[in-house]
């Protein structure tokens, strides 16, 4: 067949294929990022945050207020922790950090501190500790490769309480859910 | 040609397609009870080539069936071959990555309807639907090869089965092997419908060469394959039924399938509507 003179629809197709496909691939961005930073309001003793929005939310248990976990989320699901935990007085945010430390160390499996330090959150001054450890199903017919999962704790002592604002993630996930767990950890007030 | 002879060809063709859909039907029984009989167990290796084998013999019978609808004018086997590879890598290197490590769809997609349908048609349609044009736009296209507006969509539907290659690779071996039967049932599906999305596309583009059409028409093109491919996915989805039972809970994937394969078969019916309506034209001319 005789090719006929170029159409409009033939001569442009490359770029406007090009430009609908960015533009569509730009609003798909838009609304993934709007979805996973929507949040649902929480508020318990005087503690409140923004929490994220279709996660699984458990009961508050001890001195754990809120325990939030997306299931989505490949290997070890993410999740965030808001604790109060009382504390004596003169009570320091690096005393805290030891005594969390201690009781991790004997809870968690293979548990290594990565670092600690002071520093200023979100204009809060607070303790950070990050940590790994390795997540194991204890059913032992369970058939998944334990997850090697990264943590984060950054400890405000606030008087006579402190608030520890904890974040854990599968070390593939660690990363890439960091941006949005500072939209959390911004919105925790008290 | 005698109009003997025409009804002798339509007659083959259609013998030969029949017999097609028969292997797949076959080859998709004979899995199915293979796996609910042996429930094999795989090793990385074999689980990876049993993925290759179940994800290419579908892929292949589509493939003969639309290249068989070029009954004027067959396209190169070597040129169409080239296309599936080209839609293939471009699904391993750019599709897949894209989807799934830059905008992660497998943590929001499915967080509700909404979401599920503007993400499988804004993300995934047209991430797939670019990219599977891109194979043929920028390798056969320019080429003397495709001198017919049909060339479009038998070359644009082999894209489409090398994109969905991949994709039913990457699914056996995200699964583990696990339930082979449903899943080389989807994976005939899923192939189906890749490849009928992408005759689409390839209409639009055959057209587009050689029709006088307007600025609008490749763009419209590619957004009404992403809007089908949303969708598809969206219907695989919906209707998956949960039975909860004391052995624990189990999604029923048999309606949302059937679902998908309705759909997947009403699109190729309306592309092979579309090709058969060219080579009436080109016959007539």
């Amino acid at each position: 067949m005789e090719n006929k003179k170029v159409s409009l629809g033939d001569r442009y197709a490359e770029t406007t294929v090009f430009i609908i496909t960015v533009i569509a691939l730009i609003a798909g961005w838009f609304y993934k990022t709007s979805l996973e930073n929507s949040s649902v309001p929480f508020n318990m003793e005087g503690i409140s945050a923004q929490a994220p929005k279709g996660w699984l939310q458990s009961q508050p248990a001890g001195d754990e207020l809120l325990r939030a976990t997306d299931r989505s989320s490949s290997g070890f699901n993410t999740t965030y922790l808001l604790r109060k935990i009382p504390l004596a007085a003169d009570t320091s945010a690096a005393q805290v950090a030891s005594l969390l430390t201690l009781s991790r160390g004997q809870d968690l499996l293979a548990f290594r501190v990565l670092d600690q330090r002071e520093v200023t959150v979100y204009g809060k001054t607070a303790y950070e500790i990050s940590y790994v450890y390795v997540e194991s199903n204890p059913d032992l017919t369970h058939k998944n490769i334990p997850s090697v999962v990264r943590g984060t704790d950054y400890i405000f002592v606030n008087g006579s309480y402190a608030v520890v604002v904890s974040y854990w993630a599968d070390e593939k996930n660690y990363d890439l859910d960091l941006g949005r767990f500072h939209l959390f950890l911004e919105s925790v007030s008290y | 040609m005698t109009e003997l002879q025409a009804v002798h060809e339509r007659k083959h063709v259609w013998r030969n397609e029949f017999m097609l859909i028969v292997s797949l039907i076959v080859f998709v029984g004979v899995v199915y009870a293979l796996d609910s009989a042996l429930k094999p167990v795989f090793t990385a290796s074999t689980l990876l080539l049993t993925g290759v084998f179940l994800a290419l013999v579908p892929a292949a019978i589509w493939l003969v069936f639309f290249y068989m609808q070029d009954r004027l004018e067959p396209e190169p086997k070597g040129y169409v071959l080239g296309v599936f590879a080209l839609g293939a890598l471009f699904a391993a290197a750019v599709g897949v990555p894209l989807v799934e490590n830059v905008f992660r769809v497998s943590h929001w997609i499915y967080a509700n309807t909404l979401a599920t349908i503007l993400g499988g048609i804004l993300v995934v349609g047209f991430t797939q639907e670019f990219l599977k044009y891109a194979a043929v736009r920028y390798s056969i296209y320019h080429s003397a090869e495709f001198d017919e507006a049909t060339d479009g969509v038998i070359y644009a539907t082999a894209a489409g089965l090398g994109y969905a290659t991949v994709l039913n690779i990457q699914f056996v071996v995200s699964n583990g092997g696990v339930d082979l039967g449903t899943g080389v049932i989807r994976m005939a599906v899923v192939a189906l419908a890749q490849a009928s999305f992408s005759g689409i596309t390839g209409y639009f583009l055959g057209r587009a060469k050689f029709e006088s059409e307007q600025i609008w028409w490749m763009p419209l093109g590619i957004t009404l394959a992403a809007t089908f491919n949303g969708l598809f996915n969206w219907l695989r989805g919906l209707v998956s039924q949960t039975s909860v039972s004391l052995s624990g809970a189990a999604a029923n994937p048999w309606p949302g399938l059937a679902l998908a394969a309705i759909a997947a078969f009403v699109t190729t019916g309306a592309v092979l509507w579309l090709v058969r309506r060219n080579l009436a034209t080109q016959a007539g001319k």
